[in-house]
């Protein structure tokens, strides 16, 4: 059952047509994921999802509603939250902050909960609850950016490229907490990455985008054989 | 956002000269014990020591204890609504990097609509009656008022031109600011209006008592309108409470909007906005509620301090906001705009240094606008962060 | 060096020798024609808004109202002309003095202006009014330097600050008996140039100047400035501006202890205005003004002011610019004439000549022009606030 649907989108930056016509589905208790070479539209599609540069032909469905022209907040309280591409945790407040910001509009009684779950996988994290987070690491801020995001606790996760810039330990226990995430907490995910080994390795379907238009798509692991992929995205 | 002061070597790369470096002490509570110590050492200098060179025998010095500590205390009366102004920048200026010159017209429209609110209140006998509740109100009335007007000018002037080069609301801004004070003043007039002069009477019998017309009256003394001979450091000075409660209002509001700003969920909310809209909108945060809100906080700081300075100085016109308005920016400048403890300390350093300054310095106070602007260069040149250190240039739109 | 001297001699004949020739060129000089039927159109400006002034200038616009009521037509030559006012804000400062004056000398059709209204104003218009030859006549700019600038444009009907000046000067050494005066002005052209003529005249009466100092207009907390006229235990304070910041240092007056000190103002803080904005504070100031003359025909006149207006002058100024719109009228009645092809001609100079020298009994007293632009010579009254209005004072003694 589709959560998702992303029906043949066209996206520009003023004249630079940057997606050109993109289709995609995420189904419930999914991770999808996106790859493809830098520049080829994966930041756009998502930020067309999450409405901040929303599409100007097709349509983006959550369930069975259109949210394709809703506002980015509003997009939020539907469900779909991202955890965009380069940290982008807020430098001014605190770590502690930070993660209260990645729960803003839920309602429910678990934030204190979830919190202490964060600060339990991220123990460095917890050392620094008071601190501003413009002050710590680039690594730092990143796993703090993935702590962010595992506090939305939204229907669907577009995450951004988590684990860039991270050394080969904090990579991989990114990666763990995105399958936690998935099992435990039945969080739909779309995952865009570099590390594209990685990512085929957590996911259930993966596409493969080139200059603004999906080339290939199907099951990771028919992915992850297919010869062209192995070429161009997996290193030889 | 106090603690941004020790992120970034803020001038350290292009030091132009050695002489006033003290200006440059980069932690902003260090810097302003400095600064107080510079003042307090120059007017021990000129009331103690450089009068014994020139004073005749028997002749008192034209600048004494008595006229520092007053002007000290007007000029921290005056710079509590400079701050209140100020910090209505600072808000706006933190999250849309712009700079609201309506503003003052902002206060003036408070004060005025406080106007109208006390004086119905005099006319039907509550003023009298009810004389804290009938201030109270008057304050929420005035309050109200400022932040419907910060509402429509945000909502008519600044919110179509989001994302427009940033001269355009620049200019936008001083055509709301002409097209407010010719507003008011097609309404209203141009003859001032006044408020009553009201006294509030607290600590009854505190004070003692005195016998008049055969009974005893206990009067306590009148917070807003009375003044008082008093001891003050050895020095006989007259004082206003009201100097003081425009303070401890001020003091009390700003510490409000600090509380705000830390620890509410729309405080943070501002916060994450001021620096990444984007990010903060894919949070779930509403971008555009929270500008009108930050406009709406500012906005019912400038009312509340509109009528603080009504009550103060009772004149009000169409173009009263011109003044305070310039100097409440400039003290935004001085202490770091987009910083809110910067507005609140730029705003009673101003007060205090216009009010100071002339007279220590032996110059007329004719002078104290020289003062404030000179001040202002002064910072632009060896302290261009102002006091708690925010550079801005190096902001992103 | 030498050079440089030679140089700028040089220049200073060339400048001299040129001059006259320049003006030769020109023999009959800036002149107004009208075509029979059209309207002959008089400048007026003054401050129409602006805090605590409007009031002034309205009021000095009403004057002028009225005196078109009784003459809404000029004849000369048996053609009779209507008489069409263009009414323009001149605010009261330099720029606003010179916008006004450059709009005016550039609209060849204003045949002469009534105002403007304050010195500053007044000041910054006259050279631009000088150079287009035209004439105006001020019912209110008082500042005494007007008149000995050699401005060829600007007269007046209210008697200049040199004559207030010294009567104030006069009044606060002799009837109040002050020689330790702080002075504040508000630095406008009016404000300081009657301060130093007052000064001028107290010093030479024995009087010593405890402090001076200046206000900026529309500021509103004068205490700072009231401290340090405190610390020179002043006896007696002297304001020369308007009401707005009058009001303001009367009544902050109480919050530095200087409450005993009298309060002395001119003809800037005269007026109803003042015990409205100042309240009881105001209760015990003195002001001096140019005395209205007083006679039936001044009463009536009151009395249509009312009735026309609903309410009572704000200011004496009105009288004087009915004043100022006869003698302009007078002026244009008894130069102009119409010429070859019926249309009326009136030559700026002679128009300036004949002001210059007019002489008849004007509202506020015999209006006389003395050549430099002087045209009133009311006396001076002395007037404090008793219960809430200025009552004038008899003055014991004045002359020695
Ligand atoms: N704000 C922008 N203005 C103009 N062009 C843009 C903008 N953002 C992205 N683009 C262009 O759109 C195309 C897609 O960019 P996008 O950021 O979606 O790539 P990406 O797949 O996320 O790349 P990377 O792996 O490097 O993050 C690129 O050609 C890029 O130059
Ligand atoms: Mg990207």
């Amino acid at each position: 059952m589709s959560l998702l649907t992303v029906n043949d989108i066209h996206t520009y930056y003023g004249n630079i047509h940057a997606l050109k016509g993109i289709s995609l589905h995420v189904n419930e208790g999914e991770i999808v994921t996106l790859i493809g070479g830098n520049g080829a539209g994966k930041t756009t599609t998502l930020n067309t999802i999450s409405g901040i540069t929303p599409a100007t032909e097709g349509q983006v469905t959550l369930a069975e509603q259109d949210i394709t022209t809703m506002a980015p907040h509003n997009i939020v309280r539907a469900g779909v939250v991202q955890s965009p591409e380069g940290r982008k945790v807020f430098t001014r407040l605190t770590v502690r902050e930070n993660l209260e910001m990645g729960a803003f509009t839920r309602t429910d009684g678990g934030i204190e909960r979830d919190l202490e779950d964060v600060f339990k996988r991220f123990p460095r994290l917890k050392e620094r609850e008071n601190q501003l987070s413009g002050t710590m690491s680039g690594g730092e801020q990143q796993m703090l950016a993935m702590g962010r995001a595992l506090m939305a606790k939204p229907r669907i996760l577009l995450l951004d490229e988590p684990s860039m810039g991270l050394a080969p330990l904090l990579v991989k226990q990114v990666f763990e907490a995105i399958e936690y995430l998935n099992r435990q907490n039945g969080t739909t995910i779309l995952l865009v990455e570099q590390n594209a080994r990685m990512a085929l390795e957590v996911a259930n379907r993966g596409y493969v985008l080139q200059s603004g238009r999906i080339t290939h798509d199907g099951p990771a692991k028919e992915l992850q054989n297919d010869k062209a992929i192995i070429e161009a995205y997996l290193g030889g | 956002m106090q603690e941004t002061t020790d992120s970034g070597p803020s001038g350290s790369k292009s030091r132009p000269k050695r002489a006033l470096s003290f200006l440059r002490v980069q932690n902003a509570y260090a810097f302003i014990g400095l600064v107080l110590i510079v003042i307090f050492a120059w007017v021990f200098f000129v009331i103690e020591i450089e009068p014994q060179f020139y004073l005749q025998e028997g002749e008192r010095a034209r600048y004494a204890w008595d006229t520092f500590i007053s002007q000290f205390i007007i000029g921290l009366a005056q710079g509590s609504i400079y701050a209140l102004i100020a910090l209505g920048y600072t808000l706006v200026y933190g999250i849309l990097f712009m700079i609201n010159f309506a503003h003052g017209e902002v206060f003036m429209a408070g004060a005025y609509i406080g106007f109208f609110a006390i004086n119905a209140a005099e006319q039907s006998g509550f003023l009298e009656s009810q004389t804290a509740l009938a201030i109270l109100l008057t304050m929420g009335v005035a309050v109200m008022g400022s932040v419907i007007v910060a509402i429509l000018l945000e909502r008519i002037a600044y919110r179509p031109l989001r994302g427009a080069p940033r001269l355009v609301p620049l200019i936008t801004a001083i055509g709301a600011s002409i097209t407010l004070q010719q507003l008011f003043l097609r309404l209203f007039g141009s003859s001032p209006r006044t408020y009553p002069r009201i006294s509030l009477f607290v600590g009854q019998g505190m004070w003692g008592c005195e016998p008049v017309d055969g009974t005893t009256v206990c009067e306590g003394i009148d917070l807003i309108s009375k003044s008082y001979d008093v001891l003050i450091f050895n020095q006989e000075v007259r004082i206003r409470p009201f100097f003081f409660v425009i303070l401890f209002v001020s003091l009390l509001l700003m510490s409000a909007l600090w509380f705000f700003i830390q620890r509410t969920k729309t405080g943070k909310a501002m916060r994450a906005v001021a620096e990444d809209k984007d990010t903060a909108s894919l949070m779930g945060i509403n971008v555009d509620r929270t500008i009108v809100i930050t406009f709406m906080l500012g906005a019912a700081l400038a009312g509340a301090g509109a009528v603080l300075f009504a009550l103060y100085n009772r004149q009000v016109t169409p173009f009263m906001g011109f003044i305070p308005g310039i100097k409440a920016f400039t003290a935004a400048v001085l202490g770091g705009i987009g910083n809110v403890p910067g507005a609140m300390f730029g705003g009673l350093f101003l007060g205090v240094a216009e009010s100071v300054f002339p007279s220590a310095l032996g110059l007329p106070n004719q002078l104290k606008d020289v003062v404030a602007f000179g001040l202002l260069i002064v910072f632009m040149i060896f302290r261009p962060t102002g006091i708690f250190g925010e550079v801005l240039s190096e902001k992103k739109a | 060096m030498r050079k440089m001297i030679l140089l700028i001699c040089v220049l200073a004949l060339a400048t001299v020798g040129i001059a006259p020739l320049a003006a030769q060129d020109d023999m009959m000089g800036p002149s107004v024609m009208l075509a029979p039927g059209e309207d002959l159109v008089i400048g007026f400006g003054a401050a129409l808004t602006g805090e605590g002034l409007a009031p002034f200038g309205i009021d000095i616009r009403r004057g002028v109202e009225l005196a078109l009521e009784d003459r809404p037509t000029v004849t000369v030559d048996d053609v009779e002309f209507n008489v069409a006012l263009d009414v323009q804000d001149s605010m009261c400062s330099p720029e606003g003095g010179q916008t006004v004056a450059n709009r005016f000398v550039s609209d060849d059709s204003i045949v002469g202006v009534i105002g403007l209204m304050c010195s500053s104003a007044a000041e910054a218009a006259a050279p631009i009014f000088d150079e287009a030859g035209f004439s105006t006549i001020s019912a209110s700019a008082t500042a005494a330097s007007l008149t000995t600038s050699d401005f060829t444009s600007f007269n007046r009907t209210v008697p200049t600050d040199a004559a207030q000046g010294l009567a104030a000067a006069d009044i606060i050494v002799n009837v109040l008996g002050a020689t330790n005066v702080a002075f504040i002005d508000d630095g406008s052209a009016y404000g300081t140039g009657l301060v130093d003529v007052i000064i001028d005249a107290y010093e030479e009466l024995g009087g010593t100047v405890a402090i001076r100092d200046a206000v900026t207009v529309g500021d509103t907390d004068f205490r700072a400035l009231l401290e340090d006229i405190s610390a020179t235990d002043p006896d007696l304070i002297y304001f020369a501006g308007f009401n707005a910041e009058g009001a303001r240092l009367i009544e902050q007056r109480f919050d530095v202890g200087l409450e005993d000190v009298p309060f002395m103002g001119a003809d800037g803080i005269y007026g109803s205005e003042l015990v409205d904005l100042a309240g009881d504070f105001a209760e015990g100031v003195y002001a001096t003004r140019p005395i209205p003359a007083s006679s039936d025909e001044l009463d009536a006149f009151a009395e249509r002011y009312i009735e026309t207006f609903g309410e009572e002058p704000p200011s004496a100024f009105n009288t004087n610019s009915y004043d100022a719109t006869n003698l302009m009228l007078d002026a244009i009645e008894a130069v102009g004439y119409i010429d070859d092809q019926g249309d009326l001609v009136i030559e700026r100079e002679t128009l300036s000549e004949f002001i210059r020298s007019a002489s008849f009994d004007g509202l506020t007293g015999v209006i006389e022009c003395d050549g430099t632009g002087e045209c009133s010579s009311a006396d001076i009254g002395f007037y404090q606030i008793t219960d809430g209005a200025f009552v004038q004072q008899e003055l014991e003694m004045m002359e020695e």
